[in-house]
């Protein structure tokens, strides 16, 4: 009885050991189906990114290497480095290497595209405050101009006294200076650093003792300037101006008739943030006054119109302005209702509002000293009883290394 | 050439990619080799024959100490290869006035390891020259490591498989190192030198800048290895991984563990237990530990502020192992804010030019030079990259590796595991790609050493 119970426990035991076995053999069976399956999802899911992330690769090398090199990029306002020649010196020393990173860079696909989307990546995503400098606030594009670069400042101050010891001292000029302050001083916002305007007024006139100094700081406000530019809006400095005239006892016109020329306008702050934006109106003024005047382009012996609508599909629009970045420029008036002349040294923002100052003058010369060395300032103007007017922007003075 | 640039992302990788995957398994060696050789050229082709002569002088020495491993032959044949290894090393990297030549610290410890190895019998001295070039001049490790030791790649450099799972995972550990290096250890770089460029410094901007630099060497350096571990996969090689969290650390002891593990293992293993280890009297092992750290610290450079750097941390970890280990490894938090004070410091000493450089950083930083707590200035580029900075002290623990495996868990219970995983890469990849083309800060650390 023992030994049958025995038996019967073993042979239960037995039954139940194949019973243990055959489950075991199952499960694994069941195991080596699933790890064959997994294996197999797991080379059909890394087929599947290998594919995706190579179409994408090999899309965009492709691309690189058929893309014909462009010659300059419009956004930035530069010359785009080009395929250097293959040279066994520029091998050697390295210098090739260099040349071509710099050209797989600037004729990479999809330039443009590529740095709006770092920009908007470290402006929405990683909450930069600006992007190479450049930041959008209140719908202004703005760029940090932080600290005040005294010795810029100086450099100004010292180049301006040149031209007045030079060419002013001594003679029966009426000398004025006034300083068209950047955006920023209109657009302050948390965090953002900006130097004290007051303190490069001040600065400015202890370098500038010989001059009067008109404030055209209350004069302008934020909507004064272009939202994606630099500079400020014609439409909108006609007060300005008159005042300037005031100053200068000129009377200038008050009244012109607005004339649209573009609905989007692109400004080189704009193409600079690199950001998507909408462009905006762009205005020129004019009237009797000013269709009478006759413009005159030393640097290249010829007349020009007062507006260079050629200009707007540039790469900077704003130089539709008296034709641009020009040294030497004289604007006639024969409707003046005075003899008075006036000279302006001024940077870019004098395009925009020389035209205005010219309804109160007989004539008016601008001087770029940035295109046009101080000393042979003198090989083309006489000096005698004019007004002269230094007129510069804060960013200009902040950074004059351009002037010469 | 570096592998955050254009010129390597998206000119040299796809043809050597498309050429090593279309010869036949035969050739596939010579077609890496031959890259490798290519990629070390495009910066410094001059320096090719230094290399070369550097891998002739390692790979003679193999095959004599392994003939002759008991004989005085074998031992003068290790002597005179390790001289001239380290001989080429000390020349050019602290005796000459002559450019650094790319790599030169990486390699010459690679096949300082091979050498040993040999000696010692644990790897079979190369036979094939070519396999040995390709080992030591192989372009995903040549310029920057991870130190690769021949034991690791000694198979994989005669028979390797590669996978779409491999290349899979390669490509997933490339693209995510690449993101590390451009789209974070690039933005801090801008943000440490923006430190230098301030009108008015401030005591919070100076550790703001000392976090950053910190920082910016970790994503830099690791960033770079996540991109050579990953094409080392694409191409059938695992190389060792080198390094895991090491801000996590509870102890400086830990963190070396952590931090460019493959360059502390090959301390150990070639310069530390030869020296009789830690199984010595306290005299020697203080000795010992001092050797080792001040030689890794100049592993880094020939100026003083990494010998100082690396005699830091010696004295830091002979501090810990003699006095305070039993402690810090149950201070909780303290242990942390301990490691994490002790490293910015350390990397104060790096990442500062001379000697007084690290006085004048140390003193903005505890307020001793006089400077304000904060200025508008500061404050500005403190707010400006706060959220980068953010981001980077999450992204250097595990929080994000964790986030992403069970997102990708979610992900694969609706099927989207792939798709997500596509799009995480390829943003990342067009990303970098953008800051590439856009940025002018990209300089890459461990290029120097």
């Amino acid at each position: 009885m023992g030994i049958e119970n025995i038996g019967i426990e073993n042979m239960g035991t037995k039954i139940h050991k194949i019973e243990n076995t055959e489950i075991q053999n199952v499960e694994i069976n069941n195991t080596e189906i699933n790890n064959a399956e997994n294996k197999k999802n797991r080379k059909t899911k890394g087929l599947l990114t290998v594919i995706i992330i190579g179409v994408l690769f090999y899309g965009y090398v492709i691309m690189c290497y058929i893309k014909p090199a462009q010659d300059i990029s419009e956004a930035e306002r530069r010359p785009l480095a080009q395929r250097p020649s293959l040279k066994a010196e520029s091998v050697l020393s390295g210098e090739y290497g260099e040349k071509f990173e710099e050209y797989a860079v600037d004729q990479a696909p999809f330039r443009q595209q590529l740095r709006s989307s770092k920009v908007m990546y470290q402006s929405i995503v990683m909450r930069k405050l600006d992007n190479n400098d450049m930041y959008l606030s209140n719908g202004y594009i703005s760029k940090l101009d932080y600290p005040m670069n005294e010795k810029s400042v100086d450099y100004a101050t010292g180049k301006f006294r040149y031209i007045y010891e030079e060419y002013l001292e001594g003679t029966d000029v009426a000398i004025y200076m006034s300083i068209i302050p950047d955006k920023n001083y209109y657009n302050e916002k948390l965090f953002y650093p900006s130097y004290d305007y007051n303190e490069l007024v001040v600065k400015m006139c202890e370098g500038m003792e010989y001059a009067e100094y008109i404030d055209i700081m209350n004069q302008l406000e934020l909507e004064s300037y272009y939202q994606t530019d630099t500079h400020f809006r014609q439409e909108k400095i006609v007060n300005m101006a008159v005042y300037m005239g005031e100053r200068m006892n000129v009377a200038l016109d008050t009244e012109y008739d607005e004339l649209k020329v573009s609905d989007d306008f692109k400004g080189v702050y704009y193409r600079q943030l690199g950001m998507p934006m909408k462009g905006e109106s762009m205005y020129c003024l004019t009237n009797s006054t000013l269709e009478n005047c006759k413009v005159y382009d030393h640097e290249n012996s010829k007349s020009i119109s007062m507006y260079d609508l050629n200009a707007l599909n540039s790469a900077d629009p704003y130089e539709m302005y008296l034709h641009g970045s020009l040294s030497l420029i004289t604007i006639e008036n024969p409707l003046a209702a005075t003899a008075k002349e006036l000279v302006i040294f001024r940077d870019s923002f004098g395009s925009s509002i020389a035209p205005l100052l010219a309804t109160g003058y007989a004539k008016v010369t601008l001087i770029d000293i940035r295109y046009l060395p101080s000393s042979r300032v003198g090989q083309f103007v006489d000096f005698d009883k004019q007004d002269v007017l230094f007129l510069y922007s804060s960013s200009v003075l902040n950074n004059s290394e351009t002037l010469k | 050439m570096v592998f955050s640039s254009m010129t390597f992302l998206y000119y040299f990788l796809p043809v050597v990619l498309l050429t090593y995957f279309m010869v036949p398994r035969v050739a596939k060696n010579g077609v890496l080799l031959l890259a490798s050789l290519f990629f070390y050229a495009w910066g410094e082709p001059k320096y090719l024959i230094l290399m070369a002569a550097t891998i002739l002088i390692g790979y003679f020495s193999g095959l004599i100490i392994e003939k002759n491993r008991e004989k005085m032959s074998g031992r003068i044949a290790l002597y005179v290869a390790l001289f001239c290894c380290l001989g080429f090393l000390i020349a050019f990297k602290y005796v000459s006035f002559l450019p650094l030549p790319i790599g030169i610290s990486f390699y010459t410890f690679q096949l300082i390891s091979y050498i040993v190895d040999v000696y010692r019998g644990k790897v079979k001295a190369g036979r094939k020259l070519i396999n040995l070039f390709t080992y030591v001049v192989m372009f995903p490790q040549l310029i920057a490591g991870p130190i690769v030791r021949y034991e690791c790649v000694e198979k994989e450099l005669v028979s390797r498989t590669h996978s779409i799972p491999m290349i899979r995972e390669g490509i997933v550990r490339f693209v995510i190192g690449l993101g590390k290096k451009v789209l974070i250890a690039n933005q801090l770089g801008e943000l440490a030198d923006i430190y230098y460029k301030v009108e008015e410094n401030s005591v919070i901007f100076a550790w703001v800048w000392a976090i950053a630099s910190a920082l910016q060497i970790y994503y830099d350096f690791s960033g770079y290895s996540d991109m050579a571990i990953g094409l080392g996969r694409i191409l059938g090689f695992k190389f060792p991984e080198n390094f895991d969290y090491p801000y996590i650390s509870k102890s400086i002891t830990e963190f070396w563990r952590r931090w460019h593990m493959t360059l502390g293992s090959w301390f150990r293993d070639y310069v530390y237990i030869p020296m009789g280890g830690s199984r010595v009297g306290k005299g020697r092992l203080v000795f010992n530990l001092l050797v080792v750290w001040t030689l890794t610290g100049m592993w880094h450079g020939a100026t003083w502020n990494f010998a100082m750097w690396g005699l830091y941390f010696g004295v830091l970890l002979i501090v810990e192992k003699l006095l305070i280990r039993k402690y810090i490894e149950n201070a909780k938090c303290i242990n942390h804010v301990y490691v994490i004070f002790a490293t910015v410091i350390s990397f104060v000493i790096f990442s500062s030019d001379s000697l007084n450089a690290i006085g004048i950083n140390l003193s903005n930083m505890f307020g001793m030079s006089g400077l304000k707590g904060i200025t508008d200035e500061t404050l500005y580029y403190t707010v400006s990259y706060g959220f980068t900075l953010f981001v980077s002290i999450i992204g250097a623990t595990p929080l994000v590796k964790l986030i992403g495996s069970k997102t990708m868990k979610v992900a694969e219970k609706y099927k989207l595991d792939t798709v997500v995983e596509s799009v995480v890469l390829a943003l990342i990849l067009i990303l970098s790609t953008a800051h590439l083309v856009d940025g002018s800060f990209n300089p890459f650390l461990y290029f120097r050493f």
